[in-house]
């Protein structure tokens, strides 16, 4: 693929300590998302954990999926070849959005996303001889039509003795990070199956905790209807979002768990991370639990 | 198509069996399949109601979906409806992509397409107005569906464990139609009811 070839000698240059190689092998199929491996750092050091990113640039109306694709598609995948001793952890996803074709709700990216991942370097590394950390990302690309993309993506980076720098990407991954969900510090949630309906009970904390907007993203398929309308109700002190279970789910699910996405009355969004048990209402009352931050 | 009543009624007569989710539509494991009728590739109707007596498959299909060809290009889905339409099970394909949008064909091109593939459903159902796909809950193609000789939905989800586009995942996945398809003709209940459907996205 011209276009990863391009990339990788522009980056190469504009960072010598860094040699990107992207080595673009998507399937011919592929040509609405262009994939590449990128570092935070110029180089790494022997037994610390750094984080390399997966970024997907999407040409225009053309999305990639969250770990929980939604009503359909697919999440991306990294199979990672690294050097012995190497371990590398899952993606951090960044909140999605929605994206809505009739009745079909899936959660995505646009435009461009870069997906983390933290790697542990063995402890016995010695400083001096790079190493190449290879990956091979598969991704299901989506219009309205689908197209299944590929590619095997590497990245090259120096071993050194001292304090690694911030590499010219830096500023991609703290762009990702202000879309990780957080340690819901403060919050309270609970939620109560009832009658054929999910509700998340939202008390957030005493300072700013007025909400315009918010919207649940379960991590898991099959747990909630995706293109169900989510409504908002309540006030500060404890705020409401009725949710709707999926369709042939079975049992209500024993514990919710996903991404919260709130948005304060100037806009401003924020993610934070809920897991929060699920009383059936039929069967007991609800108690009250306090996130534990993690 | 006559049927939109029946299928408005179908689909209130499903609301109400699946209560407070009101008018989100889905057919639901255990409950009755909502009834429809629909032309085929060769212009002939077929009508649920009129199965009766049959275990029936409905298979959600779009040829130009990749999760679809995963299993078409193995030879997976023709071997399935080869191997169920031979033990008296009817086998319907359905597409539900509106007119214009991707996987929609006329008759002539779905026929050509079929026998290009092998494909071998009892016949292949034209949805263009997306009716029945709405009132099944389809997402995906594929998305599958059993409903036993009494009317009754017995399976509903993917067609196997293996969300992926690879063709060399068919033969390691656990394929949940077959295994429901076994279980019910051999008068068992169904062990796994139903799974997450994966797939593009119907086309509506």
């Amino acid at each position: 693929m011209r276009f990863n070839r391009q990339r990788a000698m522009t980056e190469a240059g504009r960072a010598a300590a860094l040699v990107v190689a992207c080595v673009g092998v998507a399937l011919a199929a592929s040509r609405h998302v262009q994939a590449s491996l990128v570092a935070e750092h110029e180089s790494i050091r022997a037994g610390e954990p750094f984080w390399v990113g997966l970024r997907l640039k999407m040409e225009p109306g053309w999305h990639t999926y969250w770990k929980n694709p939604g009503d359909a598609g697919l999440p991306t995948r990294v199979k990672w070849t690294l050097p012995e001793g190497f371990e590398a952890g899952p993606i951090d996803w960044p909140y999605p959005r929605p994206f809505s074709q009739g009745p079909v709700t899936s959660y995505g990216y646009e435009d461009e996303v870069l997906l983390p991942v933290p790697i542990t370097p063995p402890p016995s590394l010695t400083a001096g001889n790079p190493v190449t950390l290879a990956a091979r990302v598969d991704w299901l690309e989506c219009q309205e039509a689908c197209v299944p993309g590929r590619a095997d993506l590497s990245l090259t980076l120096p071993v050194t003795a001292g304090a690694p720098r911030a590499a010219a990407e830096a500023g991609g991954f703290a762009d990702a990070r202000r879309r990780l969900p957080a340690a819901p510090s403060g919050w309270t949630f609970q939620a109560a199956e009832k009658g054929g309906a999910i509700e998340l009970v939202m008390r957030p904390p005493r300072t700013g905790g007025t909400l315009r907007e918010a919207y649940f993203f379960p991590e898991e398929p099959a747990v909630l209807d995706h293109a169900a309308p989510q409504t908002l109700a309540g006030t500060a002190a404890a705020y409401r979002l009725a949710l709707t279970p999926a369709p042939n789910a079975g049992r209500s699910p024993a514990r919710l768990k996903g991404v919260l996405v709130v948005h304060d009355p100037e806009g401003k969004a924020r993610a934070l991370r809920v897991d929060a048990p699920v009383a059936n209402k039929g069967a007991g009352g609800v108690t009250p639990q306090a996130m534990e931050e993690r | 198509m006559t049927i939109r009543a029946r299928n408005l009624a179908a689909l209130a007569m499903a609301a109400a069996l699946t209560a407070p989710t009101a008018a989100r539509a889905a057919a639901m494991v255990g409950q009755p399949a909502p009834d429809f009728t629909l032309v085929d590739s060769n212009g002939a109707t077929h009508s649920l109601a009129d199965l009766k007596g049959k275990m029936v498959v409905l298979e959600w299909v779009n040829f130009e979906c990749p999760f679809v060809g995963k299993h078409y290009g193995s030879g997976n889905m023709q071997k399935l409806q080869k191997t169920y339409t031979g033990k008296g099970v009817v086998w319907l394909s359905i597409n539900s992509s509106a007119a214009g949008k991707q996987g929609h064909f006329a008759p002539d091109k779905i026929n050509a397409l079929m026998k290009e593939k092998g494909a071998a459903p009892t016949a292949y159902l034209i949805d263009t107005d997306g009716a029945v796909g709405r009132a099944y809950g389809a997402k995906t193609t594929p998305h599958m569906f059993v409903v036993d000789p009494g009317g009754t939905i017995v399976y509903a989800g993917g067609i196997d464990d293996t969300p992926s586009t690879d063709q060399a995942d068919v033969p390691k996945a656990r394929n949940f139609v077959s295994a429901a398809l076994d279980e019910a003709l051999a008068g068992k209940p169904v062990t796994t009811a139903s799974s997450t459907p994966y797939g593009c996205s119907v086309k509506y």
